[in-house]
């Protein structure tokens, strides 16, 4: 007497594969889509009301190879010890403005550097902008 | 004599239902793609002790080739090739942010070798807006 053979093979069922793609792109999409936009937060003042309130504004001048604050040569180490120090005293953010005034040539990863900085000691940034302009004289 | 009616089944074919959520996906990604700025090419700065963006409605980027982007559009100034209108970029994020007095905060991906002649204008523009600025910036490993 001959057995009969069961059918082991099955077919997947094919109605469901356009839900499975369909999972797959959603999920290619978001893998894609997120970019980490991991950063630090800066409100500047924008006029300078809250700078007059304050009667010394450090003055911190920025430039491509040295930093200067208050006119004097400052090592990067104790820059931020001297706001430190400076703003000790003094209460509220419109008593802890510095007055930043960067090089024109001065790179963004610098400057990031240093108001990073200014803002860990305490200080809230006020940008001085030198602007040129040139006149054609006949 | 009475005439049976006919019974009609109408039904809606399940088998295009994929494809139907596919073209409507590729749609809604188009659409997505016109506000982004993921094609422009440039590199952070790094810092330490970073936070997330919060919700934000604009982003300004400033890329390796020093050109000025608002949501993925460059910025052009006609009169001044090369430079920022300020002006311009002050009103344009105006309009995006309205009148509400929260979610006023601005990404700003500017490309690390950048001077600051370029980034302060765009800075000082935002402020001038009365948003927030969020500098884009990548982790700082010790």
């Amino acid at each position: 007497m001959k057995l009969k053979r069961n059918k082991l093979l099955v077919e997947p069922p094919a109605g469901a594969s356009s839900d499975i793609a369909f999972i797959l792109i959603v999920f290619f999409l978001v893998c894609a889509s997120v970019e980490p936009e991991q950063g630090r937060s800066q409100n500047l003042p924008n006029d300078d009301k809250e700078q007059k309130e304050q009667a010394e504004v450090p003055e911190v001048k920025l430039m491509p190879n040295v930093v200067l604050l208050d006119g004097v040569e400052m090592p990067k180490s104790k820059l931020q010890n001297k706001l430190t120090q400076r703003f000790a005293q003094k209460e509220g953010k419109a008593n802890r403005i510095v007055s930043l005034n960067a090089d024109p040539a001065v790179r963004y990863d610098r400057w990031i550097e240093y108001t990073s900085m200014i803002e860990t000691a305490g200080g809230t940034i006020t940008l001085q902008i030198e602007e040129t302009k040139t006149k054609v004289v006949d | 004599m009475k005439i049976p009616k006919r019974s009609f089944e109408a039904s809606v074919p399940s088998m295009a239902m994929g494809d139907i959520a596919f073209l409507l996906l590729i749609f809604f990604v188009i659409l997505a793609r016109a506000q982004d700025d993921s094609h422009l090419k440039w590199q952070p700065a790094k810092a330490e002790e970073l936070e997330q963006a919060k919700h934000h409605k604009a982003s300004v980027v400033i890329d390796v080739g020093n050109k000025y982007y608002l949501n993925g559009k460059e910025l052009e100034n006609p009169s001044q090739k090369g430079k920022l209108d300020k002006k311009d970029l002050t009103n344009k994020l105006k309009v995006l942010l309205g009148e509400a007095k929260e979610d006023r905060t601005v990404l700003l991906k500017v490309h690390k070798e950048t001077k600051a002649e370029r980034f302060e204008p765009v800075i000082e523009a935002i402020s001038a807006a009365g948003a927030e600025i969020h500098h884009v910036l990548e982790q700082e490993n010790n």
